[in-house]
């Protein structure tokens, strides 16, 4: 029971990381494809703001994992070992190009340093995720593995979609925060990474079989909820479509491709979730065997569980707090009246 | 170099340069609360100033010490995997309540401290400040908590080789954590203290901003004076609580091998093969003073006390030592100075005291590192202190991939401080006259304005090196007024 509920907090903080961070790297890769610097400086400003919560999420998942599944933690880390390493570079310039460019603009080399830091970290990311479908060696509670002994061609594969759904995630978002040219750019870009990334979600979920952890749909209920899931995750997809073909000016125009792109990718972590449950590194490491001891879990849960609403409230007070449409230069943001959330908000 | 030893090299090496930032920037975001307290009770100028002036040297600050703090949580599955699974049930949450209860909050708040200047009420700003240091504060107790555990472990049983909680109150309030928090609080205030008190001395130096930079030294160097006495209380507290437990360290500290020295080791150079000092400056009777024995009789144990599998590296863990203390007895010396001179009403009058100050911009940093390493290398060969060996504890990975880790966080740390450093003298050279909420900003200083305007043609941004720009406001900043 603690260990399901436990479950569920690793998955909440998993899906909370890809579609914030997921977004915030998008625009990052995004501003590789920018020639006009304005719009380059632009995006970068949209992610200052926010970059420092949504990377936030990514330690509470693997602090969440360590906790909880300690075992887990302690294999699938060295499992994963260089592309996580890589991952961990990217963050470090990514988050100090972002400041420094933010903070002493313009940095063009620094603005440069962050988009190239946001392709090599997403694409890091699908491949750490793409080594969960190979087997792992393990002796007692040590991991024995060799150094390239977890990649395969699946993780590039799994690399390459994580950054193109990152990047229609990120597109959306700029859809969603800007206007004029910036904003039409993005409608047209988003909705060829949308399909780059839906063409590419085929593929893996195709090669998927072929890998040391193929599906499990084997009881009815798995396979109707994988089924289901994935209708979503299309449905999300087609929606992200349509929404960035809308070229009038609206709220849904600017909505539904975000709307559309977070059920996507809830829907697809999810039904991945489904079809492997409850095994988390192939053959044997499953949540059970990884689970910490009852003592732990009563007291993540209690301890960090009964947080999660306030880290969310945060959360939310962050992110509208720079709501509305995003200027940099002159006008600054849309400025918060000390009527609006960020007054409430600031007293807790 | 074996596979230990370089992850090693990689922890030390992480931390060490993780611990700078929070160095600065846990004191400096109390210090950010306290002025902008001040300007929104009095309405000043030079405390909004001051406040847009050292933001700028805490924002960068702290989003390296963000990054680079998240490098350590993961090292501690990455390179000490075996670590993570058997500890995990005790080190995870304490690090998750790290994560919901400190990293959270200052996320939330972070954006209005360094954006919301001027865009929301002066109460709204001033509670995100209080509140992103009360995360930076909230902060440093976890994580001195969990490394408390680590050198006083307590509350835990061992099962089958896992580490598993039995009682929470003891896992956390483990016997050096009570005077360790403490100990570490006052030290980045006092780190952050004299980090401040260099830069605004450098004003003084330079008889630019004399306002400002009197001001910022003041309460600067006050709350130094303040806090100095009540350090070296807190940390002979320290020695004396965790010691007991880790006679190793305080064997390794001292600098003697054998026992009956009763004097202080100011200088050596140990040879831990041949568990002997190659040189060594000793000054009689000492140390038996410091253990408040003024007969001189009371001798320093020896290292040789320990088995030799169990004996931390004695020059790291000395030499570590010498440096906090060293820099702890300057520190005291120059607030006690600093006090003399504002009694006799000859701070702002003392050029000679001001060049001295801005020498000692980095000495609490160094302090603190070197209080780091003494925790550290002093508890080694275990990395839970009597219960689980560091060599037990590594990730058998191939050693080819942690030199490749070892190598790229060695070079992406240099260019990182180089940065930051590069970074803090731009805006020092730029200096706070920019941010005088009195003055309109210099023509140079305006709001790059094509940028918000979509279809407005730009000038092209020349490529310019990095990062020794001399360049204005962050636009958002500008925008702001």
């Amino acid at each position: 029971m603690t260990t399901t509920l436990w479950s569920a907090t690793v998955l909440v903080c998993l899906l909370m990381y890809v579609v914030l961070d997921g977004y915030d790297l998008g625009i990052g890769v995004a501003t590789l494809f920018e020639r006009d610097p304005a719009h380059r400086r632009h995006l970068l400003e949209s992610v200052a703001v926010g970059w420092d919560g949504n990377e936030t999420w990514l330690i509470l998942l693997g602090v969440a994992l360590w906790a909880g599944f300690p075992l887990a933690f302690g294999t699938i880390l060295p499992h994963a070992y260089l592309p996580m390493i890589v991952m961990l570079f990217s963050l470090i310039v990514r988050g100090v190009s972002v400041e420094m460019a933010s903070q002493a603009p313009p940095a063009p080399r620094w603005t440069t340093a962050f988009g190239v830091a946001s392709l090599l970290a997403s694409f890091a990311q699908g491949f750490a995720l793409g080594t969960l479908t190979s087997a792992v060696r393990l002796r007692g509670d040590v991991y024995t593995g060799s150094a390239f002994g977890a990649f395969s061609w699946f993780c590039v594969l799994s690399g390459l979609t994580v950054t193109a759904a990152y990047t229609a995630l990120g597109y959306a978002y700029t859809k969603h925060k800007s206007a004029g040219r910036l904003r039409n750019s993005a409608a047209r870009r988003g909705a060829v990474a949308t399909a780059v990334a839906g063409v590419l979600l085929v593929a893996v979920l195709v090669a998927v079989g072929s890998t040391a952890a193929p599906l499990n749909l084997g009881t009815p209920g798995r396979a109707v909820a994988f089924a289901v899931l994935l209708l979503f995750a299309a449905g999300g997809g087609g929606t992200a479509l349509v929404g960035f073909a809308w070229r009038r000016t609206s709220r849904a125009a600017d909505t539904l491709p975000l709307g559309g792109l977070v059920v996507a990718t809830v829907s697809v972590f999810l039904a991945l979730g489904v079809a492997r449950y409850p095994v988390l590194l192939p053959p044997d490491l499953t949540l059970g065997s990884a689970a910490g001891p009852h003592s732990t879990m009563v007291f993540i849960l209690v301890g960090i569980g009964l947080n999660m609403p306030l880290v969310l409230a945060y959360n939310v007070f962050a992110h509208r707090a720079f709501a509305g449409k995003f200027t940099t230069g002159a006008e600054g943001h849309e400025a918060p009246t000390t009527q609006g959330p960020l007054a409430a908000g600031a007293r807790p | 170099m074996s596979l230990l030893d370089l992850s090693r090299w990689q922890f030390a090496i992480t931390v060490l340069f993780h611990m700078t930032f929070p160095a600065i920037t846990v004191g400096l975001s109390i210090f950010l609360s306290v002025v902008y307290g001040l300007y929104w009770r009095t309405g000043r100028a030079v405390y909004l100033q001051m406040f847009r002036f050292w933001r700028r040297v805490f924002a960068v600050g702290f989003a390296i010490g963000v990054v680079a703090g998240a490098v350590i949580t993961f090292e501690m599955g990455l390179n000490w995997g075996v670590y993570g699974a058997r500890t995990g049930p005790i080190i995870g949450p304490i690090i998750g309540m790290e994560v919901v209860t400190a990293f959270f909050v200052e996320a939330g708040f972070i954006g209005v401290l360094l954006y919301g200047d001027g865009r929301v009420r002066k109460g709204t700003m001033f509670m995100s400040t209080v509140m992103v240091s009360v995360g930076t504060v909230l902060s440093s107790t976890w994580i001195i908590a969990a490394n408390s555990w680590m050198q006083t472990p307590a509350g835990f049983k061992v099962v089958h080789g896992r580490f598993e909680p039995t009682d929470w109150m003891r896992v956390i309030f483990n016997p050096s954590f009570v005077w360790r928090w403490p100990h570490m609080l006052a030290a980045v205030l006092i780190s952050a203290s004299f980090f401040v008190a260099g830069i605004s001395a450098w004003y003084l130096v330079k008889g630019r901003a004399k306002g400002f930079a009197r001001r910022s030294m003041s309460i600067a160097l006050g709350i130094a004076a303040l806090l100095m006495p009540v350090q070296l209380y807190l940390g002979d507290n320290v020695a004396g609580h965790e010691l007991p437990y880790q006679l190793s360290k305080l064997e390794a500290i001292e600098g003697n091998w054998n026992n009956g020295d009763t004097g202080f080791v100011l200088f050596s150079i140990p040879d831990q093969q041949a568990a002997r000092n190659i040189a060594e400056l000793d000054i009689p009777c000492l140390g038996s003073y410091i253990a408040k024995d003024l007969t001189c009789k009371t001798a320093m144990p020896g290292l040789k006390l320990t088995p030799a599998a169990d004996r931390p590296d004695m020059a790291a863990t000395f030499w570590g030592f010498r440096i906090m203390f060293l820099a702890a007895v300057l520190m005291f010396g120059t607030t006690f100075a600093a006090t003399v001179l504002r009694l006799r009403n000859r701070l702002w009058t003392a050029r000679r005291f001001h060049r001295f100050v801005l020498w000692t911009t980095p000495v609490g940093i160094l302090a603190i590192l070197g209080g780091w390493v003494t925790a550290e290398a002093g508890r080694q060969p275990w990395i839970v202190f009597g219960q689980l060996r560091t060599s037990d504890a590594v990730s058998r990975l191939a050693p080819g991939e942690v030199l490749f880790s070892v190598v790229g966080f060695s070079a992406l740390y240099l260019i990182m401080l180089v940065a930051y450093v590069a970074y803090i003298v731009r805006t020092m050279r730029i200096g706070p006259e920019r941010d005088d909420p009195g003055q309109e900003p210099p023509p140079e200083d305006l709001p790059d304005t094509g940028l918000a305007e979509e279809g407005v043609p730009l000038e092209p941004v020349p490529p310019e090196p990095v990062p020794l720009v001399p360049v204005p406001l962050g636009s958002r900043e500008v925008a702001a007024r």
